[in-house]
């Protein structure tokens, strides 16, 4: 090799070795991925009110952000804060129903908390009583469910463990791990992925959800006789192929609803089911497509409704045994859907520290603004 | 990032003070280094006249002939010589002491890989321990090396203190600088890379070749050939597709220069100089792609002339270097050291001096030097092997045994220039900045100094604690008579609490520890500060996230309402249920109670940005209470 040869190849290698040194690294293959559950915030029914749960504060500091309940009393159409005290609620805040208009809101673990403080009402939130998850509690909107009497809790906790409570809330002792339910025979069937909800059937069963890498699959499992089984919807033919996640399970009224999503990135499908006998028969909606969107929230309503936002922008509804709905274009903000007073539906909008409050009549076509909430966020007062 | 100190109030007066009175005092050791050193040299000169000591001065009479020192060797010492010494004073920032950790190496580690930031965090985490002795010693040590570089001007003197600008340069390099950005995905020339202190590190590296490369021609062709080779690199990554420095800007955000000159525009500096990059930051929005266009250009041609090696393309291409280096200078890097905390003045001035001193290495220089001024240092200097009057006395020079003999040395101090004498003063410059950084490290446990920045000093009083009776943890009751005997760290913490309580019983747990025995007689007290979540379960949740429930002298205390009420009156803890959301407000507070029952300090116990060092300080301060309280009534 010639001087000048020899040169120009050095400055090559040393050329391209510059450009290696500061070029990013290849993204990795961004694969289709399964829709993830929506986000925590949601509503519940009661027999005495309608709740809902948000985040409001508007701040790019996530600790600046609080997550608030609200309720609207039963033959009342004006909500109110009625977030319990005591807590910072930063880290979210997850409901269930203790049956006879009673709830209970678990706050989810935050900053240098690491586990669960609880909070029972039986007033629609004008007092409330505190309880103990020594644990931290999921981050999906079903990770707190009661036996429909509320004697029992089931908690799905972050770690992927499921809790369950003695009769008073109290005396929690391990359910299952996610390694004993991926090894069960269920599990296996299921070839188990994360845990994504907790729920009780109308007869007291624990109910676990959750991602099936084997296609085709509905992961939600019934706890009886001291094992678990695969009690999820068997679906037909189009989804033999498809990864199916559990996003929602919800028991209420003796019907228990799940939202599943089938199929990955903008294919993937929304679908609902209902069984009222414990998950031995099920009901399924036809699809919902997605088309890429991101499902923001998806709340329960009476009688094995839900209504699922997409992208904070568009919604629509399903009944039990009924097909998808779209409902007219969602009020800017809009962070859940609850049932509104009269069968039609209310859209909570969150700007900031304000909740707006949007009306839409059964069967209307618009939305109409019929409330707004300041609510008192305390900037600061988690660091 | 953990350990840093973000957060910590970098102008808080109490640091400002301490680090204003470490380098005061500092100072004038340095001051009396100089002193004394030059008074014993001039002393024993004057008692040892030459004629004893061998030595030959005066007019008429030329010493041994050496070398001339080539005149790119004495620019690299005499410049960079002189940026050291402005980083030192830079370094002398009031701010910098508790700042440069949070403002200076983790916004630069930020974009870096989780290693580097790993690396990088140890680091900022260690000073952030001891940031009055690490402060002080990078002043110390900086200038201490530039004036070695200044007063040095051959021999092993010279070659040692080459090498120190090496070692301190790669430590500076690797910890404050992050390895100059070579592993962030935004690495550019024009913004510095590969970091100024590696081309400080070169530099040294040159400084300290043994005098016999002084006039090879392999060190001019070597210096401009490796920086025309890393242009030609910088070059192509200035080209390479992708990474934002085509566009000025897209969709109304500002390319990846003009971002970064518009962030420097934003920083405090003088009016003009913030409009000039403002300026720029205008035109490359608006000409980006002809503005990269140009610096890839510019940088092809001016490593391709570096790397042929003719002098008749190296001119022009060096006039050309110096002058974008220079526009950079001003209107990209913002002359490196205005706004914030500037460390130094950046990558482009000792590019110059790097490419300079190269060009100047190509020339022809004679192979002895003219009569020298000063004397040569016939004890502590190298002989040069070239020299053939110097390396006979090498050959005669006596044995490291015969060196430190008392006359040997009087014989060395006597003959020692006035340039040697400068030299040592400044390795005791060094020293005098190392030494205590090193103690303070072999402390694991971090100043005080952090704490009291946050929470202020101690109020001292005196007067009876008020009387309780609680229970703890175990559902046992205890009251405060019941630990009289013993001094009683006490504070009120929310069970339920998201951030400031679990840091202060980290730092109550730490406290007990940094007790040893002494922490049998000394109780870790938190009564609970939560109306609603008060019950005993929470206290016991409570102790297992933090790890409290193996700690034999920590107790929780809780009771009813109505007793927590009365407790927090009798202490003036007010704990407020706030609204929507939030957690109980109230106070962060500790009393130091001794064992005869008497509130003697009041601390505040604000934990502030809960680093480990920070964490740690407040322990130090706690025990150190402890401790003072033991022996007072």
């Amino acid at each position: 090799m010639s001087r000048r040869a020899g040169r120009a190849s050095l400055l090559l290698a040393a050329a391209a070795l510059a450009a290696g040194c500061g070029s990013t690294a290849p993204q990795a293959g961004t694969s289709a991925s399964a829709p993830q559950p929506p986000s925590l915030s949601t509503s519940l029914v009661t027999a005495t009110g309608t709740w809902a749960v948000a985040v409001l504060g508007g701040s790019a500091a996530q600790h600046n952000n609080f997550w608030q309940l609200f309720v609207r009393p039963a033959a009342t159409g004006t909500w109110r804060l009625a977030t319990p005290p005591g807590v910072a609620s930063n880290g979210g805040l997850v409901m269930a129903s203790l049956g006879a208009g009673s709830v209970v809101a678990a706050f989810r673990p935050s900053q240098d908390l690491s586990y669960s403080p609880l909070a029972t009402t039986h007033n629609n939130g004008s007092a409330w009583t505190p309880g103990l998850l020594d644990a931290g509690l999921a981050n999906v909107p079903d990770a707190l469910a009661a036996t429909p009497g509320g004697g029992h809790l089931l908690a799905l906790l972050a770690d992927g463990q499921a809790e369950l409570s003695g009769p008073s809330g109290t005396a929690w002792t391990r359910l299952a791990t996610h390694r004993a339910l991926a090894a069960a025979a269920a599990g296996r069937r299921c070839g188990l992925g994360r845990l994504t909800a907790a729920a009780f059937t109308a007869a007291g069963v624990p109910l676990l959800a959750a991602d099936c890498t084997r296609p085709g699959t509905a992961g939600i499992f019934a706890h009886a006789g001291g094992t678990w089984h695969l009690a999820g919807p068997a679906l037909p033919s189009p989804y033999a192929h498809q990864i199916v996640t559990v996003l929602r399970l919800t028991t209420a009224g003796g019907t228990t609803t799940a939202l599943l999503a089938a199929g990955t990135g903008p294919a993937a499908r929304l679908l609902a089911a209902w069984s009222t006998d414990g998950g031995a028969r099920w009901a399924l909606s036809p699809p919902l497509p997605l088309h890429g969107a991101k499902l923001t929230s998806a709340s329960p309503g009476p009688g094995g409704t839900m209504a699922v936002v997409q992208n904070e922008s568009y919604a629509a509804t399903v009944a039990a045994g009924g097909s998808w709905r779209p409902l007219p274009k969602l009020p800017p903000g809009t962070a859940t859907l609850a049932p509104g007073p009269a069968g039609g539906w209310d859209a909570l909008a969150v700007h900031g520290s304000k909740l707006a409050i949007w009306r839409l009549a059964p069967g209307g076509s618009s939305w109409a603004a019929t409330q707004t909430i300041n609510v008192p966020v305390q900037f600061g007062s988690s660091g | 990032m953990p350990g840093m100190n973000s957060g910590v109030n970098v102008n808080d007066p109490t640091v400002i003070a301490a680090f204003k009175s470490a380098l005061f005092h500092q100072g004038i050791i340095a001051l009396l280094i100089f002193a004394v050193l030059g008074l014993a040299w001039l002393t024993v000169r004057a008692w040892w006249p030459a004629a004893e000591t061998g030595e030959q001065t005066g007019p008429g009479v030329q010493p041994a002939a050496a070398p001339a020192e080539p005149t790119w060797r004495q620019l690299l010492r005499v410049g960079f010589g002189l940026i050291w010494v402005f980083d030192g004073v830079l370094q002398a920032q009031p701010k910098m002491a508790i700042g440069l950790p949070s403002q200076v190496i983790e916004p630069t580690a930020a974009s870096s890989p989780r290693w580097v930031q790993d690396v990088v965090n140890w680091a900022g985490t260690n000073w952030s321990y001891h940031p009055m002795q690490a402060g002080a010693a990078a002043v110390w040590i900086q200038v201490g090396i530039g004036l070695w570089m200044l007063t040095a001007v051959r021999g092993r003197w010279s070659q040692l203190a080459g090498l120190a600008s090496v070692a301190w340069g790669l430590v500076v390099w690797a910890f404050g600088e992050s390895f100059g950005g070579i592993f962030a995905p935004g690495l550019t020339w024009l913004f510095g890379a590969p970091g100024a202190v590696l081309i400080y590190c070169v530099a040294g590296g040159l400084i300290a070749l043994p005098e016999r490369w002084w006039h090879s021609p392999l060190i001019g062709r070597g210096i401009l050939g490796g920086t025309g080779l890393f242009l030609l690199g910088m070059a192509v990554l200035q080209a390479w597709p992708g990474r934002g420095f085509w566009q000025g800007g897209s969709h109304r955000q500002p390319g990846t220069l003009a971002g970064m000159t518009s962030d420097m525009a934003q920083t405090p500096q003088p009016g003009s100089l913030a409009g000039w990059v403002r300026a720029f930051t205008s035109f490359d929005e608006a000409h980006g792609f002809a503005v990269n266009l140009f610096v890839v250009v510019a940088l092809v041609l001016i490593g391709g002339a570096f790397l042929s090696g003719r002098r008749r393309l190296i001119r022009p291409a060096l006039i050309a270097f110096t002058v974008l280096c220079l526009a950079d200078w001003v209107l990209i890097e913002d002359f490196g050291f205005f706004g914030g905390l500037g460390t130094d003045p950046n990558s482009m001035i000792p590019f110059i001096l790097l490419a300079l001193a190269g060009y100047l290495a190509l020339s022809p220089a004679p192979a002895t030097a003219p009569a020298q001024a000063t004397a040569p240092e016939p004890a502590t200097g190298p002989a040069p092997a070239a020299t053939p009057g110097l390396a006979a006395a090498a050959a005669t020079a006596p044995a490291w045994r015969d060196r430190v003999k008392p006359a040997s040395v009087r014989r060395s101090v006597a003959t020692a220039s006035f340039s040697t004498v400068v030299s040592v003063s400044a390795l005791g410059l060094i020293i005098l900045g190392a030494a205590p950084m090193a103690a303070a490290q072999a402390s694991p446990n971090a100043d005080p100094i952090l704490a009291e920045a946050i929470s202020g000093s101690a109020a001292p009083l005196n007067f009876p604690a008020q009387p309780f009776t609680l229970t703890d943890q175990h559902g046992r009751t205890v009251s405060l008579a019941s630990l009289r005997g013993k001094v009683v760290l006490l504070t009120f913490l929310d069970p339920v609490c998201t951030t400031d309580c679990p840091l202060i019983a980290q730092e109550f747990r730490q406290a007990g520890q940094l007790l040893g025995t002494n922490s049998r007689n000394v109780e870790l007290v938190a009564i609970v500060a939560n109306p609603i979540y008060h019950q005993i379960a929470y206290t016991q949740a409570f102790d297992r996230q933090e790890y409290l429930t193996k700690v034999p002298n920590w107790l929780y205390l809780t009771g009813s309402v109505p007793q927590l009420q009365q407790v927090w009156k009798n202490y003036g803890i007010a704990a407020e249920i706030l609204p929507a959301g939030s957690m109980i407000g109230h106070p962060d507070i500790a009393f130091v109670i001794t064992p005869a029952g008497r509130v003697r300090e009041e601390l505040d116990t604000d934990p502030g940005p809960g680093t480990t060092a920070t964490k740690s300080s407040f322990a130090v301060l706690l025990a150190n209470a402890a401790r003072s309280a033991m022996g007072r009534s």
